[in-house]
């Protein structure tokens, strides 16, 4: 399996190099190449989306070349700017940041390469479509799920994202507006930057400081599950506790196996990008537009493995 | 003999402002003091503690080792993975610890044979074993441990968490090697003045890479303990720890022009921060906060250093 | 005559020590005056007073008639002093011009800097002093001795009319020295005012005027030079008869221990063969860059030669490295002290300790208990003066300083030492007792080697003397033939056209 990836990560280096040499007639052939382009493959929630992509576009007929960002918004921009010279027929982007890639992102439309953007947004007009999950929904559906399990009433502690990341403000504000209007107590707030070791430590902390909670809500998985990690290093046993995370990845549905954590948040990152590359491949192959140009997916609370 | 109160402040101007902090927490937050926190909070610096305890010996040696942070995170997913496909615990340290020697002779190699600067050769190294970590892990972590491998973050001695028992170890060890050997005093001399360790008859390169060797295990070291306390490995863990470390490092009296300093500052700077981190959490402190209170309190500490200098 | 400069009363003291007690000094126009005591009597203070970097507790400070106490560095400095310190102050990466014009670079129109016209204006000072020297090149790249030249060129640019010169033939060598005195009695002739403090009390009567000398912060006494002589200044600075400032000691050679044969280092040097035998002490002539150091630095394995052997007790040994060489019973004590005899930051026990960690250790764990009756013993027996070996070396002055590198390699027993410039600025007692301690060593049957620009040193201390020139050997005297004259005319490269 190791190796598979190490193979696939070395192809995914040479192929936009071998497409380049080949230059605009390779597409002559029928076969649609989308460039797909994420911020970090060192973030489950994108090795995900990138797997499930591979998937639709083999359904649709079509090839990924895929290119990760490294969470660097510049390495971003030159890989669009690489996929443009390609002569890529579309281009799938989560943008790193609002801003950063807008410049490529006009310059591939103008090229008349249509670009969708898949959970992050960039800040313009010009792409055909975007597909995401509202993070702000999904805050709300994690409060709705913990109100529904504690019936009601009970108190709850909340990990929060890295200060100033917009997933992390709008997880937050949807969590905060539901538990504002129930009986549920939130007993505190903290950061643990959406990091593992972080969520853990802190969570080791604030057990000693609320020791008689009954729910904990982390606004990623890898947050939940450090969390989890500080339970049951604590003493306190984590199935007593309502627990939900965030992003489904494999590993919190390991620990939902358990029964160590109760669900997860699902923003289906699989299917946004499918949404986005059925769009994509309909407008190049018809030209048909989609009815609307922001579609959001409703996230959900998951409790089972899918 | 008069008190001198200024004299005290210098000389152990860092103790002192680490029991103030915790008097100051032990007021505010009636849990401080608990027994259970205090557990807690040391064995939370055991992670920085023992990575910084390598660090003292490479600043010390007047360097720096940037890759601290990335070596952990691929020595413990190699751990990591060695633990999932059924390593027994002997050979996953092993391996851990292997992984860590391994990058840290790399980087004392180039930095003395190469003839090249530490930062420079510890920040390639930083972006290599982060790929590499990459590359071992697909991008996911590896998860779900049995038995032994877990005792290392989580089993007690006599009712002592085990992270804490190798912290103590490994700044006991750290403090004979400086003081008691021939390598311990050698780091410090490098680090006063190398042309002059050369014109003694050392081989001072074979020392030099030695302190970047020791770099690498403690960072190992850290990264067995992380990793089995997370019950995971993950490609993300330890990124920017080179900042706590190196601040805990800072915090505790070593000069980073190299020569002077001791694990024992070191062991303060680490329970500084993991006093600092708990204690904004038991207060609830606004996360934008405690940046800023982190920051103040790293320069404080070097401000008091140059105070020390000043007095001598 | 009015004097340019009176320093009357004054007074100084530091937490536990008093530097200066009630001393006056004057300076008169176009005069050079010589100041002269042990390290520590307080010359340094009273120079860091005239020059506004300290404020006297007591006394008053006129130049020209006007009072001047507390006016600080900025406004001295204006005011026509200047200071050549011992520890140069200039920027290693920067070229000579630029050191020398710094903060007064010319400006072409725009503010952009006048390249062409500072060049020119410090090639015109370089001229003055007969040195090749390119305004250039970049003063690390140079030398010791042409630093200190940079400095002198810079403090005469700024037409100082005031000029405190510290030891500033420390590192300069025969015709270096000679030049520097010409540029001295030029300048008195313009009617300049110099201190001027050394501890080579020879060359005084060659520039200098009257001298003044202190002791223990105060002012012992102030002649014209033509009154006194060299034994009348020692005993007024050490307050005690130096009945031989070169000790006299009659030791037996032995075998050779340490024999040299062609060698060769591109560029350093080429063909050098000598030998060394024990009880021997051997001293090494010529001028600062003629390759003597770095001869050293090959035999010491710090270098690497081209080719050539090094034979020891008759034996040839492969030298790669320091280690090597210190393993076959070498030891360099070097000529920059701070730079690389010590580690200033640490402690008496420690640095002398250095050379010897590998043998009071067992699996690189080191024996204390052994260790520090050694180093006890040895700190003792040199004589270093220090409140504690825990004493950073730091906190120490210069002889005491030295002595501390001797005792490393003291404690290390070796078989062949090699001192590269040993006395370089240590004050007069200090540099008796490295000469005895020199001669202990010969007399326990060492091979002993003495680099040095200081004359007189050589031809007392040595039995032979080579004189190296432009990286060769290419005279070697017996004490009894070996005249002042006759090695310079060798070290100079001229002996063979006045023969």
């Amino acid at each position: 399996m190791k190796k598979l990836i190490i193979v696939a990560l070395v192809l995914a280096l040479l192929v936009p190099a071998f497409g380049f040499a080949a230059g605009r007639g390779e597409a002559a052939d029928g076969a649609i190449r989308i460039g797909m382009s994420v911020p970090g493959l060192q973030f489950p929630f994108f090795v995900t989306m990138r797997e499930e992509a591979e998937a639709a576009a083999a359904e649709l007929g079509a090839t990924i070349v895929f290119a990760d960002a490294l969470n660097d918004a510049a390495k971003q921009a030159s890989d669009i700017e690489n996929f443009i010279a390609q002569g890529l027929d579309a281009i799938l982007i989560s943008p790193m940041t609002t801003d950063a890639l807008v410049p490529v992102i006009e310059q591939a439309v103008a090229a008349g390469i249509p670009v969708a953007t898949v959970d992050r947004q960039a800040n313009t007009d010009r792409v055909l479509v975007h597909v995401g999950a509202d993070n702000v929904e999904g805050g709300r559906a994690a409060a709705r799920f913990i109100i529904e399990q504690l019936g009601g009433s009970g108190s709850v502690i909340q990990l929060e994202g890295t200060p100033g990341a917009s997933a992390a403000i709008d997880r937050k504000a949807g969590f905060d507006e539901v538990m504002a209007g129930s009986g549920i107590t939130v007993l505190t707030s903290q950061s643990a930057e959406f990091d593992r070791a972080r969520g853990q430590t802190v969570m080791e902390n604030l057990i000693q400081a609320y020791p008689n909670f009954d729910a904990v809500f982390g606004a990623n998985d890898e947050m939940i599950i450090g969390a989890i990690e500080a339970m049951q290093g604590s003493g306190v046993n984590a199935r007593d506790k309502v627990t939900i995370g965030f992003d489904a990845t494999p590993d919190a549905f390991a620990y939902i196996q358990n029964g160590l954590l109760d669900a997860t948040i699902d923003q289906f990152p699989g299917q946004q990008a499918g949404q986005a590359l059925q769009i994509l491949v309909d407008n190049i192959r018809t030209g048909a537009r989609p009815a609307q140009s922001v579609i959001f997916i409703s996230p959900l609370p998951v409790t089972s493995a899918p | 003999m008069k008190l001198d109160v200024k004299h005290i402040l210098k000389t152990y101007g860092i103790f002192l402002a680490f029991l103030l902090i915790c008097i100051i927490l032990a007021i505010l937050s009636p849990v401080f003091l608990r027994w259970n926190n205090i557990l807690n909070v040391i064995r939370q610096s055991s992670i920085y503690g023992v990575m910084a305890v390598g660090m003292t010996f490479v600043i010390l040696s007047g360097g720096i080792d940037l890759s601290v942070g990335s070596v952990l995170a691929l020595s413990g997913i190699i751990a990591a993975g060695a633990a999932t496909a059924g390593v027994g615990i002997f050979g996953i340290v092993a391996l851990g610890l292997l992984v860590g020697v391994l990058c840290g002779l790399f980087n004392g190699l180039m930095i003395t044979l190469g003839k090249i600067t530490p930062f420079v050769i510890t920040l390639g190294m930083m972006s290599i074993a982060r790929g590499l970590t990459l590359i071992y892990s697909g991008g996911r972590p590896i998860s779900g441990f049995e038995g032994a491998f877990r005792f290392i973050g989580g089993g007690f001695i006599l009712g002592i968490p085990f992270p804490i028992v190798i912290l103590a170890v490994t700044v006991l060890i750290g403090w004979l090697v400086l003081t008691q050997t021939r390598l311990g005093r050698y780091t410090y001399a490098i680090g006063g003045n190398e042309e002059t360790v050369k014109l003694s008859g050392i081989n001072s390169n074979f020392y030099k890479t030695m302190v970047y060797v020791i770099s690498g295990l403690t960072s190992a070291m850290s990264a067995l303990i992380l990793t089995s306390r997370l019950n995971s490995g993950g490609p993300n863990v330890g990124q920017a720890y080179e900042l706590d470390v190196i601040a805990a490092v800072v915090i505790g009296g070593t000069s980073l022009s190299g020569g002077r300093g001791s694990v024992w500052g070191t062991l303060v700077g680490a329970l500084m921060i993991s006093v600092i981190n708990n204690g904004m959490n038991l207060l609830g402190i606004n996360p934008f906060f405690q940046l800023v209170v982190k920051g103040v309190i790293i320069i404080g500490a070097v401000f008091l250093d140059r105070l020390r200098d000043q007095a001598n | 005559m009015e004097p340019v400069l009176r320093m009357q009363g004054i007074s100084k003291s530091f937490p536990g020590v008093r530097a200066l007690q009630n001393v006056d000094f004057e300076l008169l126009p176009g005069e050079v005056h010589a100041l002269v005591g042990e390290n520590g009597a307080g010359k340094s203070t009273l120079m860091k007073i005239l020059s506004g970097v300290y404020t006297p507790d007591e006394g008053d400070i006129q130049l020209k008639g006007t009072s001047v106490v507390n006016a600080g560095p900025k406004a001295m400095l204006d005011a026509g002093v200047s200071v050549i310190y011992q520890e140069l102050n200039l920027v290693p990466h920067l070229s000579v011009a630029e050191n020398v014009m710094l903060g007064r670079e010319p400006r072409r129109a725009g503010g952009l800097i006048d390249w062409k016209a500072m060049r020119a204006e410090v090639k015109k000072l370089i001229a003055q002093f007969n040195l090749k020297l390119d305004p250039r090149t970049p003063v690390y790249r140079i030398s010791p001795a042409y630093q200190q030249v940079v400095e002198i060129i810079k403090a005469i640019s700024l037409r100082s009319d005031i000029l405190v010169m510290d030891e500033p033939t420390a590192s300069l060598t025969g015709n270096e020295v000679e030049r520097l005195f010409e540029i001295i009695r030029q300048l008195r002739s313009q009617g300049v005012s110099i201190i001027y403090i050394s501890h080579r009390l020879e060359e005084l009567w060659e520039v200098a005027d009257r001298v003044t000398v202190l002791r223990d912060g105060e002012r012992i006494t102030t002649k014209p030079l033509a009154e006194l002589t060299v034994p009348d200044i020692v005993r007024n600075m050490v307050g005690r008869e130096l009945t031989e400032q070169y000790p006299v000691t009659e030791i037996e050679t032995r075998d050779e221990v340490l024999r040299v044969e062609g060698l060769t280092k591109a560029g350093v040097c080429s063909d050098v063969s000598f030998a060394v035998r024990g009880g021997e002490i051997v001293g090494f002539s010529g001028l600062v860059g003629a390759g003597r150091t770095e001869i050293m630095q090959i035999i010491f394995g710090y270098l690497k030669r081209d080719s050539g052997k090094i034979f020891i007790h008759g034996k040839e040994v492969d030298i790669r490295s320091t280690r090597d060489a210190v393993r076959n019973g070498i030891a360099l004590i070097p000529e920059e002290r701070k730079r690389q005899g010590l580690i200033l930051g640490l402690s008496v026990f420690d640095n002398a300790a250095l050379a010897v960690l590998d043998r009071n250790s067992t699996f690189g764990v080191i024996n204390f208990k052994k260790l520090s009756d050694l180093i006890h013993r040895i700190v003792e027996t040199i004589g270093v003066k220090t409140p504690s070996p825990r004493q950073l070396v730091k906190f120490l002055s210069g002889g005491n300083q030295q002595k501390v590198v001797l005792s490393k390699w003291f404690v290390r027993d070796c078989d062949i030492y090699i001192f590269d410039e040993p006395t370089r600025g240590i004050d007069v007692g200090a540099k008796v007792e490295i000469y005895r301690l020199m001669q202990s060593l010969a007399q326990r049957g060492a091979a002993v080697i003495m680099v040095s620009s200081e004359l007189l040193e050589v031809l007392n201390m040595s039995d032979r003397i080579q004189v190296v020139y432009d990286g060769r050997i290419v005279k070697e005297f017996r004490r009894d033939e070996a005249t002042e004259e006759g090695v310079m005319k060798y070290a100079l490269g001229v002996a063979g056209s006045v023969a």
